[in-house]
């Protein structure tokens, strides 16, 4: 340990880490593992009750008889977690980080108390989320994201009989899949792949051969939906929802006609996105993904950012599911351990030389799925005046028009003109959709018309939590006043 | 290069008060082109807490700031747009015997010099005003006519308004050079060259650098005053309200959302456009608040931010014209309450470039009064 490590373990500075991993999921557990393995002091922080992220979410403690129904990815994730809980990293489960400050401050919130640490090294490993699916009726109750079923799957072992699943992307094949597997009814699949991505996506097909079992998983899937009896509506597109005050049906467009489907409960998922929230308050520079569609920080092959003591892995990153993810932890802690002095250049790149040829691997035949699933403009950019962009403030496409004609060019012009992205989520559920019709109005490019400005707390926090974070006594200087 | 655009007045920064003073300007028929660096609105006239305030003024902003206030009143007629102005009386808490004592020498003073819009509470009337409010707080002063407005729609009505009047709005221009030839001011901007009669520096929390560049020297210093706001909760308080002597500042909109602010300052990277909040601050405007309202404690916070925004020694704005260069003038370093004088600044502005004159006395407000002053 070099004197700088010996510092920051002294005590006083026992709220001071070499490295800080937000995100307890596949990247940020194999970061942990990593760095401690290496004599680095490693502080894991996140939000739910166990590790795992979403993908192996309560995987050593499922409420299911037979998780194995829930495949064998989920399970392999129970290898991970348990390396991750003998390697000594501090791991905080259930706190929520609420500020990531380019200072290397943390402010996270544990049981309605505020508390501060401060890293020298910080991964940010919070993963993704589902793609906004902005048709008309999506905010109706009844209609949920098929992430949400999943989480209720792993959770508790809610399932929804008689649903209809619609969209794209092989964690809505999975989900139905698993449905079936435990016996669930499922009302139809209306996926909305369109019939042009199986040819668009055959210009990737060598990056498909580079991976072929996971070519084989992907059909295995679709099949087992057929084999299992589940309507399948095909290239389905102008999806609706149909009902006033809750969902009661799905109409959309398939093999020319209009049909209509009816059912009380509707699972929608067209991918997933990195989550931006933490990435982009802190103010690291990011970029549009034409590939994802998504907006992504902006990363070496280390995962490091425009701020060199801040590193991004898995799918914060861009999305490179749980494999992926897992050799990006890798990766990014080798490079910050390198950082820190406790490895030399030499070991970092040998250590890492074949998780990063893996990783590139994996890259080319992530450009095939993403081809192959890439989500319809109509179902990103919505053309429908009624159908609701922002669902906090109830924005609808109307409203945004209007703040458009009245000047609103960019993301935060458009918030102040309409209050889109105002609310709760703080533009979570809009943001890309946002980006994306501006370009399509101003006819430039997404990356030109940029996203929202950010601003901590990332997490909803009290007002009385965050007035017992401070250990100053009021001022009572009228030169600080100010009033406007 | 590109060819000089020729203008009678060119305003630089697109503020509230430059916006204000282009329409002002534009409507009596005077050719104007707005330079701003950024976008319209985004800074602190965009993010500012939106008090449309009129009680507790500075004496020598008094007279100013009740004509914006009539104004303030019919803005949204006048502008034929949406300012977000809400009318609510404005009550600033005391919370014992000397904030009661700072009032009522406060309204000594203020009916000496004839002005009776500030009312003292006891308080009972106090309670009935606001009945959510702690049982420690022992009266206050209302002024009846104030409110509150929506910062980014305010600062774009003045905008659209000037510009159906001809006025020119160029975004995304940083000035980069200010000349005096002949009779003329030369500006050269990141993006093109300007060629004016007059000259306005509105430049906000940058003005100190404009003024350099026009000849004027001026100790501004500038910060960046944090800002939260609440989800939706339920109503529980109808006027806008402040305190005495504590930092704590408030008000609910009509959507149930609770903007507080208070004036602790955040850290001002100005260079960059960034703000940094300073959270323990912060926080003591959120003990603040929930000491003179309970109920608050269980509010959520959605949001804290912060502006830049410049200030002078005495809190007062530089205001009037320049006194070393010709046919130039000042309206800036607002220091955190510019907002409520936009619609009269820019009134004032107009009057400077056409007559030469304000019927305003302007002489606090002028850009060398700490010439000889050792600060």
């Amino acid at each position: 340990m070099n004197d700088l490590n010996a510092m920051c373990s002294e005590q006083g500075f026992k709220n001071s880490f070499d490295i800080a991993v937000i995100g307890a999921g596949p990247a940020g557990m194999s970061a942990a593992i990593t760095a401690t393995e290496a004599g680095a002091r490693v502080i894991v922080l996140d939000d739910k009750p166990r590790s795992g992220g979403q993908i192996y979410r309560n995987v050593d403690a499922s409420p299911l008889k037979q998780p194995e129904q829930l495949g064998e990815d989920y399970l392999k994730g129970a290898e991970l977690t348990a390396a991750f809980s003998r390697c000594g990293a501090e791991y905080l489960s259930g706190v929520n980080v609420w500020h990531v400050g380019d200072n290397g401050e943390i402010l996270l919130s544990e049981n309605g108390e505020t508390t501060r640490l401060t890293a020298r090294q910080i991964i940010i490993a919070n993963g993704a989320m589902e793609r906004p699916f902005p048709i008309p009726g999506w905010h109706l109750p009844g209609v949920m994201s098929a992430g949400s079923a999943q989480v209720m799957l792993k959770s508790d072992g809610l399932v929804q009989d008689d649903a209809i699943f619609a969209g794209t992307g092989p964690l809505l094949y999975l989900i139905v899949a698993q449905y079936i597997r435990l016996g669930v009814r499922v009302r139809a699949l209306v996926d909305t792949t369109p019939k042009a991505n199986y040819f668009d996506a055959m210009a990737e097909i060598a990056g498909a051969f580079s991976a072929p079992e996971m070519l084989l998983k992907g059909l295995g899937l679709i099949n087992e939906i057929r084999r299992a009896g589940v309507t399948v509506y095909k290239h389905a597109h102008d999806l609706a929802v149909i009902g006033e005050d809750k969902m009661q049906g799905l109409r959309f467009t398939s093999g020319g006609n209009t049909q209509e489907v009816q059912a009380d409960h509707l699972f929608l998922h067209q991918g997933v996105i990195p989550n931006l929230n933490i990435t982009r308050a802190l103010g690291v520079e990011h970029s549009w993904c034409e590939q994802q569609l998504c907006w992504k920080p902006k990363l070496n092959q280390w995962g490091q950012s425009s701020l060199e003591h801040i590193a991004v892995a898995g799918d914060a990153s861009g999305i490179v599911g749980a494999d992926g993810a897992r050799l990006m932890g890798r990766i990014t802690a080798l490079k910050q351990l390198q950082l820190l002095s406790l490895k030399s250049v030499a070991e970092c790149q040998s250590d890492a030389a074949a998780d990063l040829q893996k990783l590139q691997k994996m890259q080319r035949f992530r450009k095939f799925i993403d081809r192959l699933y890439r989500p319809i403009d109509l179902h990103r950019i919505p053309e429908d005046d009624t159908t609701v962009v922002c669902r906090c403030e109830e924005r609808t496409l109307a409203d945004l028009k209007q703040g458009f004609e009245l000047g609103g060019r960019l993301p935060d012009q458009l918030k102040g003109q309409t209050r889109c992205g105002m609310g709760p989520c703080q533009g979570r559920m809009c943001g890309h959709t946002v980006s994306e019709l501006l370009a399509r109005w101003r006819g430039d490019r997404v990356a030109d018309v940029g996203y929202y400005r950010l601003r901590s707390p990332m997490r909803l926090l009290t007002l009385q939590e965050l007035s017992l974070f401070s250990d100053l006594t009021p001022s009572n200087n009228p030169q600080t006043e100010v009033k406007s | 290069m590109s060819a000089i655009t020729t203008s009678d007045v060119l305003v630089i920064g697109g503020g509230i008060q430059g916006a204000s003073a282009a329409y002002h300007l534009a409507q009596r028929g005077v050719s104007v082109q707005v330079l701003e660096k950024d976008t319209v609105s985004r800074h602190a006239s965009g993010v500012n807490a939106g008090g449309v305030r009129l009680l507790g003024r500075h004496i020598a902003e008094v007279a100013m700031s009740k004509e914006a206030m009539q104004r303030w009143h019919q803005l949204d007629d006048e502008l034929d747009a949406d300012t977000g102005f809400r009318a609510r009386a404005l009550i600033n808490i005391a919370a014992d015997e000397a904030d009661l004592n700072t009032l009522a020498q406060r309204e000594q003073q203020m009916h000496g010099l004839g002005y009776f819009h500030e009312v003292r509470l006891n308080q009972q009337e106090l309670r009935e005003r606001l009945p959510f409010v702690a049982d420690h707080c022992v009266g206050g002063v209302v002024s009846e006519q104030d409110g509150y407005a929506i910062p980014f729609h305010s600062t774009h009505a003045f905008r659209r308004a000037a510009q159906r009047h001809g006025a020119l709005f160029n975004e995304g221009e940083q000035v980069e050079q200010i000349r005096r030839v002949g009779n003329s001011w030369m500006v050269t901007t990141s993006a093109g060259r300007y060629q004016a009669e007059h000259l306005l520096n509105c430049a906000g929390a940058w003005g100190d650098l404009i003024s350099v560049m026009i000849g004027d020297n001026v100790p501004m210093s500038y910060s960046a005053p944090m800002l939260m706001i609440t989800a939706r909760m339920p109503h529980f308080a109808t006027p806008v309200v402040g305190a005495v002597s504590r930092p704590l500042s408030f008000k609910q909109f009509e959507n149930g959302t609770v903007l507080i602010g208070g004036g602790a300052k955040g850290f001002a990277d100005r260079a960059n456009n960034r703000t940094r909040l300073d959270y323990k601050l912060i926080a003591n405007g959120a003990k603040n608040a929930i000491d003179f309202f309970p109920i608050m404690k269980t509010a959520s916070i959605n949001r804290m931010w912060s502006g830049l925004e410049g200030y002078m020694p005495d809190n007062l704005p530089v205001l009037g014209k320049s006194p070393r260069a010709e046919n130039a003038y000042h309206a800036f370093a607002f220091s955190a309450h510019g907002f409520q004088l936009g619609p009269v600044i820019g009134e004032v502005l107009a009057d400077l470039v056409t007559t030469g004159e304000s019927r305003f006395d302007l002489d606090p407000f002028r850009i060398n009064r700490y010439d000889r002053k050792v600060l």
